[in-house]
């Protein structure tokens, strides 16, 4: 077999380093107490309702989650209801956890290219979202506001092109920008973006 | 091939100063290859070294002092005390505007175009400006898909009329199938009238590309080309031994390109060696099997090397045992197997392979012996077993005579009749070591699964005798090993002491054992470069 090892080239030792005991941290006693404290502090303040609860009753109640939350990806429709994605590849590429999955097809119309497979593993997803900012065409978005499903089994968590144009809609950003967006973009406030 | 359109006469060079660099070339070379050797790059798109100059980009502009205008680098010959500037602001700025006026009616679909990563115009683009289009009109609209031949498809859009593709036609594979039709901005590629891109080395059109007009039907949507890692080896389709790049991504092999060498194939490669790589996936043997039963490796080598020891036990020494070394398998595979069957005393030798093609044949590159080391395996048979070596019509013979009572194959190709299959069948053992099944797989007694070329390190020796260097690229599949360690693990079993860690051992000790390759050399290793930190390949 052709196996070669590398020669170790440095040492590496684990250094101790020596903390200062005490009598109070050999004992433990003093942090048990402090805990408690503070446990008991909040336990009396929510019995008197001195201050709104620092808890909800999820899931009856739930939180307002802010709009740039990212939850369960969708892929967008085009105006005929076809997938928006042109399978480029860009998620994939982008994705830091290798997540998206996608085969590439020809679609025989005008549009030239589509995912004939779009999965993606919504367990290894890290909610990066850098597969949103890498998409060229809106095709990817994260903002269905779903949490991740429960699932039985690890595959089910592998959601396919047809569950994620189920949640998608119809976008209307226009492929290559707006006709006139060069001039438009001379009048955005913001220098970043002329 | 293309020949060079000014031969240099020996003896004859001109110097001259580029950007304040003395350099002396020989007479008739252009100032763009000039600049080249200095290490100066100048933009351009529809040169191409191995082909004629046409300057029709004007995209390597460069000015020359005492000249009013600036000249296309690509068709300008040296000539003594010319003073070159290549990096001059009005050079600069005049390759920026080509580069602007190029991308005028560009589609700029970079996300969906598949030679994105790869692509010229793309890198030349993003390390120049970057910059927004000033033109607001309508861009030219184009086909997106023409069908120009069985492989390969025009997208006439993304095209930058460089006529690289028209020239490899004429220069390379000598048939004018492509041409330019209509004028100005409705100017566009075609296949010239009553034929079709279907010649030999079509596909060379695609690589030489330096935008994603023309796309391989094999290829096109299979893969980003950013994803693609490659390693450096040579073509196993015939005796020419192209040299080429396998591109692979997490283990599989998604195409072949051809890489330049001059003493070879220069810049190009057939269409039918580049589809050799789909077969070495298919219909492979991953793991042993004795008398149709699958069984580990280890228990396939002891039976078989139990029959050997029987037999020589019973019937003589060489215990009438054969060894058919193959062409289809590299220079130190077929050595090793030699060298244990004369520490055997085997004397029947035969060297089998694919059977000649010389419908195939032609003088440009392609060989009618469709195996990749005919020569090497020669060599080696002649140096170890001077006059031994038959051929596979003899071994049939000696097979239906019953001359043989064991034998040894090696690699895959074989070329036996019915009959000679019905005798290999009766053998008391039949080694076969073999990557793909076949018509073989089923009469022999032991079946060992061996890597295909991609999968390993090695040497192949082509038809003009160079030995050439073949890198490993994917894994094999399942318990398949390379035929070197096969054959080791069943030499140790016969008792024949056989340690080479590697095929660099294997190789030195060969070149002291075969004269032909005195002078040969085992090749660096080479990292395995991902495409996309390769540059473009257009």
């Amino acid at each position: 077999m052709e196996t070669t090892f590398r020669k170790r080239t440095s040492k590496a030792t684990v250094k101790v380093v020596p903390r200062p005991e005490t009598l109070n941290k050999e004992l433990m006693l003093g942090g048990i107490i402090q805990g408690l404290a503070v446990t008991m502090r909040h336990f009396f303040q929510n019995v008197a309702r001195e201050k709104p609860e620092v808890t909800i009753n999820y899931p009856e109640e739930r939180l307002k989650y802010p709009l740039r939350n990212r939850g369960l990806h969708r892929l967008m429709h085009r105006e005929d209801d076809s997938v928006r994605c042109v399978a480029c590849m860009c998620c994939p590429t982008a994705c830091p956890a290798h997540c998206i999955t996608i085969v590439a097809e020809e679609t025989g119309n005008g549009n030239e290219k589509r995912p004939a497979i779009f999965e993606i593993d919504e367990l290894r997803c890290i909610v990066c979202g850098l597969c949103v900012e890498a998409c060229p065409c809106d095709a990817i978005r994260m903002d269905t506001g779903e949490h991740m499903h429960v699932v039985d089994r690890r595959d089910d968590a592998i959601l396919g092109k047809v569950d994620l144009m189920k949640r998608g809609i119809s976008s209307t950003a226009v492929q290559g920008g707006e006709p006139n967006w060069q001039e438009r973009v001379k009048t955005v406030p913001d220098p970043r973006f002329r | 091939m293309a020949e060079t359109p000014n031969p240099a006469p020996a003896q004859s060079t001109v110097t001259l100063k580029i950007d304040g660099q003395s350099v002396t070339v020989p007479k008739g070379t252009n100032v763009l290859e000039a600049a080249r050797s200095l290490g100066v790059s100048i933009s351009f798109f529809c040169y191409h070294p191995g082909l004629s100059s046409p300057a029709v980009c004007r995209q390597c502009l460069v000015e020359v002092k005492g000249q009013p205008k600036p000249v296309p680098s690509c068709y300008t010959p040296c000539a003594d005390n010319m003073d070159v500037l290549t990096q001059s602001e009005k050079a600069l700025t005049v390759r920026q505007q080509m580069l602007e006026f190029t991308l005028v009616n560009h589609p700029v679909d970079c996300p969906i175009c598949d030679k994105a990563g790869e692509c010229t115009l793309q890198k030349l683009y993003v390390e120049w400006d970057s910059a927004h289009a000033r033109m607001d009109y309508e861009k030219v609209h184009k086909p997106k898909k023409v069908d120009l031949g069985p492989t390969i498809v025009l997208d006439a859009e993304r095209c930058i009329l460089c006529t690289r593709c028209i020239r490899v036609c004429d220069e390379v594979a000598h048939d004018h199938q492509l041409e330019m039709s209509y004028r100005g901005d409705r100017e566009t590629i075609s296949v010239a009238p009553g034929k079709q891109l279907d010649n030999p080395y079509s596909l060379n059109t695609v690589d030489v590309c330096p935008v994603g007009a023309l796309t391989a039907k094999d290829f096109r949507f299979q893969m980003r080309a950013w994803e693609l890692m490659t390693t450096s080896s040579v073509c196993a389709g015939c005796a020419t031994g192209c040299n080429d790049e396998i591109h692979h991504a997490r283990g599989e092999i998604y195409r072949l390109v051809p890489r330049e060498n001059q003493d070879v194939n220069k810049f190009w490669m057939c269409d039918d060696g580049r589809m050799t790589y789909h077969e070495i996936r298919q219909n492979r043997v991953a793991g042993a099997r004795v008398q149709g039963e699958t069984v580990p490796l280890d228990k396939a080598l002891s039976f078989a090397a139990d029959r050997i020891v029987a037999l020589r036990g019973s019937s003589g020494s060489s215990g009438l045992l054969g060894v058919v070394a193959n062409a289809q398998a590299t220079n130190e595979d077929n050595y090793l197997l030699l060298k244990v069957a004369s520490a055997l005393g085997v004397d029947r030798v035969y060297l089998a392979g694919r059977p000649a093609r010389p419908d195939c044949a032609d003088d440009i590159l392609r060989h009618a012996d469709m195996n990749p080391n005919t020569a090497g395996a020669r060599a080696i048979a002649q140096a170890l077993m001077p006059g031994k070596a038959k051929g596979v019509p003899q071994l049939a013979a000696d097979l239906e005579g019953g001359a043989l009572k064991a034998l040894w194959i090696l690699g895959d190709h074989v070329d036996l009749d019915e009959e000679a299959q019905a005798a290999l069948a009766r053998l008391e053992v039949c080694i076969y070591q073999t990557p793909h099944q076949n018509f073989l797989s089923d009469k022999v007694n032991v079946l060992l699964p061996a890597a295909a070329w991609a999968e390993v390190d090695g040497t192949f020796t082509n038809a003009k005798g160079l030995v050439q260097r073949i890198r490993r690229a994917v894994e094999p599949p399942g318990e398949a090993r390379p035929h070197r360690e096969l054959i080791q693990l069943l030499g140790r079993k016969l008792g024949i002491a056989l340690d080479y860690p590697n095929v660099r051992m294997l190789f030195k000790e060969m070149k002291q054992a075969v004269p032909e390759f005195a002078a040969a050399e085992y090749g660096r290793e080479l990292p395995v470069v991902q495409l996309r930190f390769a540059g473009s390949r257009g």
